[in-house]
């Protein structure tokens, strides 16, 4: 079988990171290779280094027999290497024609100037179009069609293009299963046809089903190459969860709270986007409760709609008994919840202030009247409150009158905890609290929430790091599609366990 | 050590955020005492430049807080005429004074009020919202006023905004008086922090617990206030409501704020800086009178102006 693509000894180093180390891929013509691992496995960054986006730090990639040291997104075109990323890269505005030869237009000359050959495309884009079965005026735009026809309008984008390798990013993310048996349907035919296509995925049994061989992927490392047809599902789950020694867990301060007092509890949260679908739990006194999942399963949706971020259209929360009304993180604050949220720069800290200020802003919003309107600001009072923060915690900085932006980012998270600290929060919400950040400053923010839980305060903790979540929580809820299918005591938790029910196997 | 050098040696970027408003007034004083000695060193100069500056200075104070939360109002020129036409037309019916100034003031907030709501309710960006009213403000001013001058309010009115305490201009107390108060609200309230915290990042400030639409909507009742202020003071200065009062003053308003070192991007800037930044367009104005320029000229000097510091603060912002 001829071999379209041969990655060999990739490694990419970001500032303070590997994202991968010495890996290696083969991609055959007539094959549907699949890239499996955890999030944050690399699967990502190996694609984005064929497809042109990233410069590897080393290692070589041979395409038709022709070796490069790098591509950049002009030459892994020129060479038939197309990708159809997860977020879909079509453009809403254009129309269906226009979008599959979007920057490649085909031009014609008029006497001497190049104009758009537009009989020419309709020609290439009839063709296509039948291949994936979009039935549809390629003069449509695409806003118009459903998702899973704008992903067949990106394969068929590829084949335009004359891609040879197609690398699909978790192609059935939103797709129904008839929709995803039509994509199988696509897939094989292009298999026919001699087309290499790489497929990532986590879905167990969508790898049975169309994939030939399987490359696992743990941590930036290659694990191996297996044939599809010879590997049981839970081979390939020991393969991504990888052989972990147990020592590198701090879990021996875990316990099983189920006796004690419930301190925080949540009844049938649901979301009118379908995000999250009547979700209960309970957190004991004491306890901290994780959230394991695929990115998308619904965690994040269901603690932006406990701290009244983003609306939920039913559900109940109460804490020590007493329901709280939280319609905005405002009354949630006053509820005494607080959240450290996923992404520090984007909803996390305030560039514009200080490490002080950016302390303060909630325990004064939690003080004030009327919305946080009415109050003044005393300087004696906010240098108290960031000063005894920063002490407790440990922030490293020069002067508390510095710029955040100027700390790590590890700092910037405490600095980010303190504020919810500050305003004396009884349960915090930590969404992905250590995504980022250094080794050091993680062990310390983990320190941080036993302490909390400790001194009688609920942590909620939402990770994709299965590890990370291991070593923390006393207790571990799996979602998937926008339900918990699952809660496991530490003492019971694996990460096989919590990656097959995450992944509905 | 590193802290020490710090200290010692203040970057350009450093300086100009400290000192490059002052520095262009400074710098436009020189030049207009170099080329015409008398128009600075004279009694009457100094009052004279303060005058000029109190409207663009009131205006430029609302624009502040709309720019701050990185949007803008540009029906600012429109509130002051609409706003000195009621005013002047409640003094004709004969409501008192001090009653019809507070009217006047207190309407200038209403239509910051309908901006702000707009905004909030459309989700719209200001610029949107405030092109619309400042041509719908305007129209009405235009239909109420059937398109001409309204005059024949009491002298006392008139002779107030004209007078003088200890030989400061009503106009310039009114316009240093909403200054400080602003200026408290700014560095001394929750309102004025969480006002900030809004211009940075508004989804973090959303999880902070600032309720945005509150806010924004308060930021444009302070922009609609100071409008009103302006379109009395105006209104006492031309002695006459004119329809076409404010016209183009937004532009002003706007020059201002930014050459007294507000961030267009939301977050960033000082009142000191604002007040500074209206005396300089009132200097400018001043100066071309003072050279017996045309004042048209006065647009292209201040368009440059715009650009210049625009560039210098962006130059620096990005070092940084």
């Amino acid at each position: 079988m001829q071999t379209l693509v041969k990655m060999e000894g990739i490694t990419k180093e970001f500032p303070g990171v590997k994202a991968l180390d010495n890996i290696s891929l083969e991609i055959n013509a007539g094959e549907v290779h699949v890239l499996l691992g955890e999030n944050g496995a690399g699967k990502s960054t190996l694609m984005k280094i064929l497809s042109g986006v990233y410069t590897p730090t080393s290692g070589k990639i041979t395409v038709k027999g022709k070796e490069y040291t790098k591509l950049t997104p002009q030459d892994s075109y020129d060479l038939g290497i197309s990708i159809i990323y997860q977020e879909l890269s079509v453009i809403n505005e254009l129309s269906i024609l226009e979008n599959l030869f979007v920057g490649k237009l085909p031009t014609k000359k008029a006497g001497i100037i190049p104009v758009v050959d537009y009989a020419k495309m309709r020609e290439i884009a009839a063709d296509v179009l039948s291949k994936v079965g979009v039935h549809r005026d390629p003069n449509l735009f695409v806003e118009k069609i459903s998702i899973s026809e704008k992903q067949q309008v990106e394969i068929a984008k590829a084949l335009a293009s004359k891609a040879d390798v197609i690398i699909m990013d978790e192609p059935t993310t939103s797709l129904t299963t008839s929709e995803t048996e039509h994509l199988f349907k696509i897939i094989r035919q292009l298999k026919a046809e001699g087309k290499g296509i790489v497929y990532i995925s986590h879905k167990m049994k969508e790898i049975k089903e169309i994939g030939d061989r399987v490359t696992v992927l743990k941590d930036g490392t290659y694990v191996g190459t297996r044939d599809v047809a010879d590997v049981e599902v839970d081979d390939l789950v020991a393969m991504m969860v990888g052989r972990k020694i147990q020592g590198t867990y701090l879990n021996e301060e875990c316990h099983d709270f189920s006796d004690k007092p419930v301190f925080f509890e949540v009844k049938n949260i649901s979301r009118k986007d379908q995000k999250v679908k009547n979700v209960s739990f309970q957190l004991h006194k004491g306890e901290i409760l994780g959230f394991a999942g695929l990115v998308g399963s619904g965690r994040s949706e269901l603690m932006n709609a406990i701290f009244g971020a983003e609306p939920k259209s039913e559900g109940q929360i109460f804490m020590e008994g007493r329901e709280l009304k939280i319609d905005n993180p405002y009354e949630a604050i006053k509820s005494g919840l607080g959240m450290v949220t996923e992404n520090r720069r984007e909803t996390g800290f305030l560039d514009n202030f200080d490490i002080k200020q950016n302390i303060s802003i909630v325990p004064y919003i939690k003080e004030s009247k009327g919305n946080g309107v009415i109050g003044l600001v005393n300087d004696k009072e906010e240098l108290n409150y960031a000063n005894q923060q920063c002490a407790d915690i440990r922030v490293k900085m020069r002067d508390i009158n510095q710029n955040i932006t100027e700390l790590s980012g590890g700092n910037q998270q405490k600095v980010i905890l303190g504020k919810w600290l500050a305003a004396e929060s009884k349960l915090i919400i930590f969404d992905e609290p250590t995504k980022g950040i250094d080794v050091g400053s993680k062990s310390e923010i983990y320190v941080l929430m036993r302490k909390l839980a400790n001194e009688g305060k609920g942590v909620l903790v939402v990770s994709s790091e299965l590890p990370e979540l291991l070593s923390v929580c006393d207790t571990i809820a799996v979602f998937r599609e926008g339900e918990i299918r699952g809660i496991f005591k530490n003492s019971e938790a694996t990460e096989e366990k919590i990656v097959k029910t995450s992944t509905g196997e | 050590m590193s802290e020490n050098n710090a200290k010692k040696k203040m970057s350009f970027g450093e300086a100009w955020q400290k000192f490059g408003t002052i520095g262009i007034f400074v710098l436009l004083l020189v030049i207009l005492a170099v080329i015409r000695p008398s128009s600075v060193f004279s009694a009457s100069s100094v009052p004279q430049i303060l005058k000029q500056s109190s409207v663009n200075i009131l205006l430029a104070l609302g624009e502040f807080f709309a720019i701050l939360i990185a949007g803008i109002d540009l029906s600012v020129g429109s509130v002051a005429a609409l706003t000195g036409l009621f005013t002047a037309k409640m003094m004709i019916v004969g409501v008192p004074v001090p009653l019809a100034i507070l009217a006047g003031i207190l309407i200038g907030t209403g239509f910051g009020f309908i901006n702000g709501m707009l905004v909030n309710k459309t989700g719209l960006h200001p610029f949107i919202i405030t092109l619309g009213t400042q041509s719908i403000f305007r129209g009405i001013t235009l239909v109420l006023s059937n398109s001409r001058s309204v005059y024949g309010f009491p002298v006392s009115f008139t002779s107030l905004m004209s007078g003088s305490v200890v030989g400061i201009p009503i106009p310039v107390i009114i316009a240093l008086i909403a200054a400080v108060i602003l200026w408290f609200v700014t560095t001394k309230c929750k309102v004025g922090r969480n006002i900030y915290a809004l211009g940075g990042n508004i989804d973090a400030a959303w999880y902070s617990g600032i309720n945005v639409n509150l806010h924004r909507l308060i930021v444009f009742m302070i922009s609609g206030t100071c409008a009103g202020l302006a379109g009395v003071v105006l209104l006492g200065r031309v002695g006459a409501a004119e329809p076409a009062a404010g016209t183009g003053f937004e532009t002003y308003a706007i020059a201002a704020s930014i050459i007294g070192g507000t961030s267009f991007m939301g977050g960033k800037g000082k009142i000191p800086g604002v007040v500074v930044g209206g005396l300089i367009i009132g200097l400018i104005n001043y100066a071309m009178t003072a050279l017996t320029l045309p004042s048209t000229y006065q647009q292209i000097v201040m368009g440059a102006l715009i650009i210049i510091a625009v560039t210098i603060d962006t130059v620096v912002g990005r070092k940084s």
